[in-house]
This record gives structure tokens, sequence and C-alpha cells, in this order.
């Protein structure tokens, strides 16, 4: 990302495009969109599972932020304040939609969304390679709850006073599900490819 | 220590919180070294999940629009001297918003014509492909209008050239889907969308380079 923001040529530098995307600059706008668009586009995907989805909410994400622009002071980082905005406008949507943002702790887990544990049982290994549309198919196929935890943590870097200040709940319960996410996720790697799974 | 013990501490373990008598246990089953391994496999691949997909140009067009809509970009200033250079260079530049009239007319006639009147279920087919000319691929009006842009604003000609890419590719796929079931709503109202969508660069390129 850094390089990204770097100017090109006669291109604007990022803070340049900010003060510039204040004024009302179309192609100030256009280049904060263009360094940022991938991570929030892909942060929306993982999230949502869904491609329109996905794009509604990049453009939420992005709409209020331009909002919003003429009050940003610089005091932290633009790209900060960018991906909370825009975990804040998915998590928004997932409440809205009524699916769970936070996985509920020891309480409705259904057999199915749980991790099985296979406590002192041979164990078929993942053979130390995960291809990125195995893990990325692994995890739309995760539950929404295990799913938000995982990609807040795993995929975007968020520690967990962070996730639980973000979601509302306990630091202990963010570790403890994303524990839960992690396992569910080896699982459905392990089932979808049976025939590297049975290796010894 | 046993198994079932490991495991129960295992997302402290995965934290980074590991004692000796943890580290004996991983050295000594290889079933939970194997666990341990295969978690911190799934978390390093996942980091490159980051930002590993390109949002469709449709997002930023739909963006845009939106800005331009709530005001947030604003013009540039008006330059008397540029427009009447600009008007001694092209002098059939009120073509321009004629083309954008019709692209929206095209789209209202597509747009009643399908899911109330099944019986012109023909027409329907057969009318896109007819005009689809100047609505997707009208080469000419489309050239011209890059060239108005680029006589004022240079830089923007690129924009403008990707996002008429992106909208003629957008019009022909809504296009192909009304031909493939002209009594699809939702494919009509993609199709009246992508008009609109359209209409509107047409109408903020010559918002830029009119006054």
């Amino acid at each position: 990302m850094t390089d990204a923001r770097k100017p090109q040529g006669d291109r604007l530098s990022e803070s340049e495009a900010i003060e510039r995307a204040k004024q009302g600059d179309a192609e100030a706008f256009q280049l904060l969109y263009d360094l940022h668009k991938r991570r929030v586009y892909s942060l929306c995907l993982r999230m949502t599972a869904n491609t329109a989805e996905a794009e509604d909410l990049t453009q939420e994400a992005f709409l209020q932020l331009f909002r919003k622009i003429g009050t940003f002071r610089g005091e932290s980082a633009f790209s900060t304040w960018l991906h909370r905005m825009a975990v804040n406008v998915v998590l928004m949507r997932l409440r809205k939609k009524s699916l769970p943002v936070v996985p509920l702790e020891d309480t409705v887990e259904t057999e199915e969304e749980a991790p099985k544990k296979e406590l002192g049982a041979p164990d078929a290994k993942l053979a130390g390679s995960i291809d990125r549309l195995e893990l990325q198919r692994a995890i739309e196929a995760l539950p929404p709850g295990y799913r938000s935890i995982f990609v807040l943590h795993d995929v975007e870097g968020y520690e967990h006073n962070e996730i639980a200040g973000m979601v509302g709940y306990s630091i202990g319960n963010s570790k403890s599900q994303l524990h839960k996410a992690r396992m569910k996720l080896r699982e459905l790697l392990k089932s979808s490819r049976p025939e590297r799974a049975g290796r010894p | 220590m046993t198994c079932v013990e490991f495991q129960e501490v295992l997302p402290d373990i995965m934290e980074g919180q590991r004692n000796a008598e943890h580290e004996a246990h991983l050295h000594s089953c290889s079933v939970c070294s194997g666990l341990v391994s295969d978690l911190n496999l799934i978390s390093e691949q996942a980091r490159f999940l980051q930002a590993s997909e390109e949002p469709s140009p449709r997002v930023w067009n739909r963006l845009e629009i939106a800005l331009r809509q709530e005001g947030l970009i604003r013009q540039p200033g008006r330059d008397r001297s540029l427009v009447a250079a600009f008007s001694r260079r092209w002098s059939p530049a009120w073509l321009l918003p004629v083309a954008a009239i019709l692209v929206i007319a095209f789209g209202v006639m597509v747009y009643k014509g399908g899911p109330s009147q099944p019986q012109i279920a023909d027409k329907t087919i057969a009318a896109p492909a007819q005009v689809s000319a100047p609505s997707a691929g009208n080469n000419g009006d489309d050239q011209r209008l890059l060239e108005v842009v680029g006589s004022r604003t240079p830089s923007m000609r690129a924009s403008y050239a990707a996002n008429l890419q992106n909208v003629n590719a957008y019009i022909r796929d809504a296009e192909q889907t009304v031909q493939n079931d002209p009594n699809d709503e939702e494919a009509q109202h993609s199709l009246m969308a992508a008009y609109e969508q359209k209409a509107m660069v047409y109408e903020m390129a010559l918002d830029r380079s009119l006054p």
C-alpha cells in the first residue's frame, strides 16, 4: 500500500489528493478511490461472500468517506480511517440483515456450524499448502459470525481489542471465536480435498 | 499433558502463550503439532487475501454519479475563452446532448416494451440489435465526446475512455440478457440503468467541457 501512495509521474500524492478532494476535485476523488479500492472491496467481499453486495458496500464506504473528508485532519492514517469506516459499513449491513456479526458464545451453535473435535484421533494434515481459491471458498462457507471474526483478524490484521471494540464484546470471546473459525476452516479445507486428506 | 488438555488451551497457545509443558507436548504428539501447523498455515495464507480483489468499474461509475448528485464534486471554473475556442473547433458539439437524449429515449422504448407486452417479444429482441450502435457501440459519438473532453481537460480523456468502454460493456451485457429473456423485469431494469449510466457519462463529460 505504501508504494501505491507515492506520486507516480505527475500524479498527486495521497496527502495532496486529500486536500484537493476537500475542495471537490474529481481527479483527487478518483485517485483516492484507486489507491484503496482493492482493499476495501476485498474486505466487503470476504465479509459478505456476495459480489453485488460487496460492490454496494464499497460504494457506500467511499461515499461516507468522501462526505466526511472535510473533517479529516490527518491525526490518523488515512487508510486506517477509511478501512475502519468500511468495516463499520459492513457490520451495519450485517446487523440490518440480522446476520450474526458476532458468534454466540456457548449458546446456539448448531452441530453443523461448530468445528469438530478430533482429540487424539489420527488426523490428516493440510499438507503444508493452501490454494488461495480454496481458502477463499472455505471462508465463504463459514457461518457469517465466524467469517466476520476471521476476516477482521487474520485477513485484515485487526487485534482482538480492536475487534472487540468494533463488534461490542469481550476480547476473550474474540480469541475463542477466532480459534473456532480457524478450526472450522481447517475442517472445510480438508473436506474440500478428500484425495489429499487421505494421504499419510 | 494430554491432547485434551492441550487443545483446551490451544486458543491461548495460538496467541503465543506457550510454556515448556505445551512445547513438550507439541514435540511428542504428531496430531497436536499437525493441528497447530495447519492453523498457523491458514492464518498465514489468509493475509494474502487482503486487497486481492478488484472491484468492477461500475463501482466507480456509480460512486462518481453519486458524488456529483450530492454536489461533492465541484465543477471547475468556467473559462469563456476556452468555451469560445471550443465552439470554433467543434461546431457540431450540440450533437452530443442529442446523443445522450437518444440513448435515454431508446432505453425508455425498450423498457416499456418489455414485461407488459409479451406479444411483441420478437420486436423487443430485435430492437437492441438494431440500435445497439448508438447505445453501446457507436464509436463515432464516443470518439467525438472524447475529443471534446480531451480538448478541455486532456488528463481526463483516458478516464472517460475507460468509463465509456465499461458502460458500453455493461450495456452489451444487459442487452444480451434482455434478448435472452425479454420478459425478465430485472434484466430490463439493468438495461435501463445501463443507458442511464451512459447518458450520465455524456452529461458529466459535457458538464466538464461546456459552459
